[in-house]
């Protein structure tokens, strides 16, 4: 049964009687002198002026008038179908743009490309009273468009949805919907276009305010779907891949895979998969320069997001050390046989740790402590930072601090610490190993100027080092010493957040600026000698290690996607969250003021040109078997009947005025033309 | 404004100029009958034959070799010029008005031929003759002439140039030349006319007049047609087919004129009323024969 959104607007059915009173008017011809109808009549002789039809084609021209207007009218009142009348919906739209819907389908055209087309039409047939939203679902849950009727809103938000590389969200973006629609359930939807690589489909499914429409069809897809990359723990220049790859498809597939470490070919890996087999290898190799590592399948499939992967191999760099010993035969060993370590020995303690280095003192202490980062082995005399006593009564380890990573992989139970001192400090210190009495035997303790590591054992007389704990002791701290570099550097999968460590020797730089921005203090000339800046370094460093007492300041940053995107982002401590990630590649951060600082000077294309530093880098990949399964995970609506509720994505009213758009220009085209083309 | 004012007046003073100085006269005036006789240019020799005068005996011929021949002379005489003017309701058309376009090109006609010393009658015409100015010579004949043209008025019913060649052979003194200004839409009458007036020595001249609109009439659609020569209508419905075949139909109605006046040798202008009637003159000189 039909009805109307709009009766009142019938009235305009009393134009019909003005266009009847002026066709008729208009029936009383144009009157034309002529010379002669000698040619009009040799014309028209075969046919009878005012013939039966010549009069029905003037009635046939107020027809088509009045149709015109009837459907004008029509298409004001805007019919609807009862079904449509009792069905006013308010319907949140959800587009899946995950990285599935990049996938490719036969026609050349994306799934969210059809998706979009699907979501425009479904905007174009809302009636007053309907309300839609838009929603999109990729990798995270994101209102595009509020509850509204404005169709070109929505449609302008549809065509604005971002591709990703992201996992779909679905769960929480029907979450989001449903909060949307909780005022008013009844006549309420949940229409969701995607291609059904979905995890939860049954969950979603059984939702009844949720109605899946699928997109395109199941797709053939080879994928890399884990991979990882880690130094070696037992070669320090070696490093191990772990690369998964999937074979979604229906068939088998041979194909390569292709490791290249800044663009310079490791390896080439063939594969063999069967349908729906999955293939695990870890790969051997050693760099010590590291730099991106690029995983890539030799594969021309539906999706080609994941048939390359991407991570970061850190580089390990050499450490330079100094020993400052009359003789120790067990250090010596020990660091010279440590790989990567650039080992100098000396009798006279320096003022400082080497730059970036480590200053190992053997017994021969300095009343004041070098600035750096130093390792200290049986201290005989006092310093600033601690005082020596006596020797311990029981030089024998009683408690191991486990949790440290500067005990982990010893065992020192029982272990007699000959020479042995009392030690007290200064300055709070971690204890690691202590005495039946609680003294501590090995410590650690955070300075302005460089952290403290002592071991308090007399080397010569302990039998200390020739435990297989003593060489491991000591890689601890100086891993210890050096942070997380070099070690692991993990891929963020897309769809999660980015835990961002900011490097250990960077953070000072971005500290000082934050500070520098909240002080506006002089900064000191970058033109001044050598000796200023080492003074300055050393300064910036003790700035540092402040900065990471519990009061932790501010930084602002300045991160950049794959695609080169930016985002402006602030984060406290040393570690920035950032994402949802949604894009695979090398994301890269600087400090903001870094950024700033390089566009006043006209360097446009910092972020690109520039070499990047992978230190101030993360790498990001999909490797997601649902995403890259290009089919399916249930029985999905087929979008074509969306369609039919939409109409062909147009409301009645649009089709009448079309029609009688045509009817007006037919009557013009037939009767009305005066000129002469 | 006038239909005759000194604008109008000075070009046919020029125009009879150009007529003397160019034409010398070809166009209308000082042509030689076809009769032989008196005249003083030699035209041919005949066998003598008794009776004839023996003053045109040609005696160098027989001193040289014995033969009797006479010598013949072209006679000159004027030359009498009748222009008809269609004056039926059919002319009274048009933008420019063609019953106008077509007074000038008679007045001017007149006042060449009376420059040229010639005779000129003018018979103003519908289904009979409705006026008629006699033969009239010389110059200061020009003004009685223009005014005969300015008080003729479209008259009549339908046009019948047929009657109205007939009433000018019984009535012509002697042959001449006949100027027909027209839009010839009389057919059939207009082939009996000129026929008429060929069979009688005459030597007919076909003005044919007509409006742009006429050749292509750009109204469309239904419309009711007044034809103001009968007073007859005719409600059509014009499609740009329908304005496709009359013009087709037209073309062929112009080029049936043209190749009946080729037929019998007769000079034809064609012409429409858009076309300034100096111009039209002139083209006609250029077409009498002698191009400038």
């Amino acid at each position: 049964m039909l009805e109307f959104a709009s009766p009142m607007l019938a009235w305009w059915a009393a134009l019909t009687v003005p266009i009847f009173l002026i066709y008729i008017i208009k029936v009383r011809l144009r009157r034309r002198p002529v010379s002669t109808l000698l040619f009009w009549n040799q014309l028209f002789d075969e046919k009878k002026p005012r013939a039966w039809w010549q009069q029905l084609r003037h009635w046939l021209s107020l027809l088509l008038q009045l149709a015109f207007v009837l459907l004008l009218v029509g298409a004001l009142i805007d019919p609807l179908w009862s079904w449509q009348k009792n069905s006013q919906r308010r319907i949140v739209l959800i587009v899946d743009n995950s990285a599935s819907m990049k996938a490719t389908e036969a026609s050349g055209i994306t799934r969210l490309q059809s998706a979009k087309e699907i979501a425009k039409g479904l905007a174009r047939s809302l009636r007053p009273g309907d309300e839609m939203s838009l929603v999109s679902s990729g990798g995270q849950s994101v209102v595009h468009v509020g509850l509204t009727n404005h169709a070109r809103l929505l449609i302008d938000g549809i065509m604005e949805l971002p591709e990703t590389d992201a996992p779909s969200a679905l769960l929480p973006a029907i979450a989001i919907a449903e909060r949307l629609l909780k005022d008013r359930v009844e006549r309420s939807e949940i229409i969701v276009l995607t291609d059904g690589c979905i995890e939860d489909f049954e969950t979603i499914k059984n939702n009844p305010l949720v109605k899946i429409y699928g997109v395109g069809k199941p797709r053939e897809n080879t994928a890399i779907t884990r991979y990882q990359v880690r130094r070696s723990v037992m070669d320090s220049v070696g490093y191990q891949v772990l690369i998964e790859v999937t074979n979604s498809g229906l068939e088998e597939v041979k194909t390569k895979l292709e490791l290249s470490l800044e663009d310079n070919l490791v390896d080439v890996v063939p594969i063999t998969l069967k349908a729906g087999e999955s293939q695990t290898r870890i790969l051997d190799h050693t760099s010590a320069t590291g730099g991106r590592l690029v995983a890539k399948l030799d594969s021309k499939d539906a999706l080609s997001t994941d048939n390359s992967a991407i991570s970061i191999l850190p580089q390990r760099a050499p450490l330079p050390i100094t020993l400052v010993t009359k003789g120790s035969l067990f250090l010596k060993s020990v660091l010279e046989s440590m790989p990567l370590v650039e080992l100098t020995i000396t009798e006279m303690a320096p003022e400082a740790a080497p730059k970036g280095g480590l200053l190992v003192l053997d017994r021969i202490i300095p009343e004041k402590l070098p600035r750096g980062r130093l390792l200290i082995v049986d201290p005989q005399n006092s310093t600033d930072m601690m005082t020596v006593g006596e020797s311990l009564e029981q030089p024998l380890v009683a408690r191991v601090e486990k949790d440290s990573p500067l005990t982990q992989h010893i065992r020192l139970d029982n272990v007699l610490f000959p020479g042995a001192k009392q030690i007290t400090f200064t300055r709070p210190v971690e204890s690691l190993v202590r005495d039946p009495l609680d003294s501590p035997m090995l410590a650690r303790m955070k300075r302005p100027g460089g952290d403290l590591w002592i071991l308090t054992c007399n080397l010569e007389q302990s039998d200390l080092p020739l435990r297989i704990a003593f060489p491991v002791l000591i890689k601890n701290a100086i891993e210890w010493f050096q942070g997380n570099e070099g070690q692991l550097r993990p891929v963020v999968p897309t769809g999660t957040l980015a835990a961002f460590a900011i490097p250990e020797g960077d953070q000072a730089e971005v500290k000082d600026e934050a500070k520098d921005a909240d002080a506006s203090s002089d900064k000191p000339s970058p033109t001044q000698g050598q000796e200023a800046s080492s003074t300055e370094s050393a300064n910036d460093s003790a700035v540092a290690v402040e900065s990471a007492a519990p009061t932790q300041l501010r930084r602002d940053l300045h991160v950049s996607s794959p695609s080169g995107k930016s985002l402006a982002m602030s984060a406290e401590g040393d570690q920035a969250l950032i994402g949802p990630i949604l894009e695979c590649g090398l994301w890269t951060v600087a400090p903001a003021s870094d950024v700033k600082t390089e566009t006043k000077e006209g360097a446009k294309e910092m972020a690109t040109d520039a070499k990047v530093d992978y230190r101030w880098a993360f790498a990001s990949n999909l490797t997601n078997r649902s995403e890259s399964d290009l089919k399916p995970r249930g029985e999905l609506l087929t979008a074509d009947s969306l369609s039919v509720v939409s109409l062909g994505g147009r409301a009645i009213w649009f089709y009448l005025a079309m029609l009688g758009l045509l009817l007006v220009t037919t009557e013009w085209w037939l009767y009305q033309r005066r000129v002469v083309g | 404004m006038s239909l005759f004012d000194s604008d109008f007046l000075k070009k046919l003073e020029y125009l009879s100029l150009v007529s003397r100085r160019v034409f010398r006269g070809r166009l209308l005036a000082q042509r030689r009958t076809k009769q032989l006789g008196g005249g003083i240019e030699f035209a041919d020799h005949r066998e003598y034959a008794a009776g004839d005068d023996l003053r045109y005996l040609d005696w160098n011929v027989y001193a040289k070799f014995g033969d009797l021949l006479l010598k013949r002379f072209q006679e000159e005489e004027d030359l009498h010029v009748y222009i008809l003017l269609d004056a039926s309701k059919s002319m009274d058309c048009g933008t420019p008005n063609k019953f106008d376009y077509a007074r000038r090109i008679a007045a001017a006609l007149a006042y060449i031929a009376l420059a040229d010393l010639d005779r000129v009658s003018i018979m103003a015409y519908a289904d009979k003759p409705l006026d008629v100015l006699p033969l009239t010579r010389g110059k200061d004949r020009v003004l009685s002439i223009l005014k005969f043209l300015e008080n003729t008025k479209t008259a009549g019913a339908a046009t019948d140039l047929a009657t109205v060649a007939k009433s000018l052979v019984n009535r012509a003194q002697r042959t001449g030349l006949v100027v027909i200004i027209s839009d010839l839409y009389d057919q059939a009458g207009f082939r009996a006319g000129v026929d008429l007036l060929r069979h009688r020595r005459f030597e007919p001249h076909v003005i044919q007049i007509h409006t742009v609109e006429e050749a292509n009439p750009t109204f469309l659609g239904d419309i009711e047609l007044d034809e103001v020569e009968t007073g007859q209508r005719r409600k059509i419905t014009v499609t740009e087919r329908k304005l496709k075949q009359y013009n087709q139909l037209f073309h062929e109605f112009l080029t049936s004129i043209e190749t009946y006046c080729k037929t019998y040798s007769l000079s034809c202008t064609r012409s429409t009323t858009d076309l300034p009637f100096d111009e039209l003159i002139m083209r006609m000189m250029r077409a009498s024969g002698i191009q400038s």
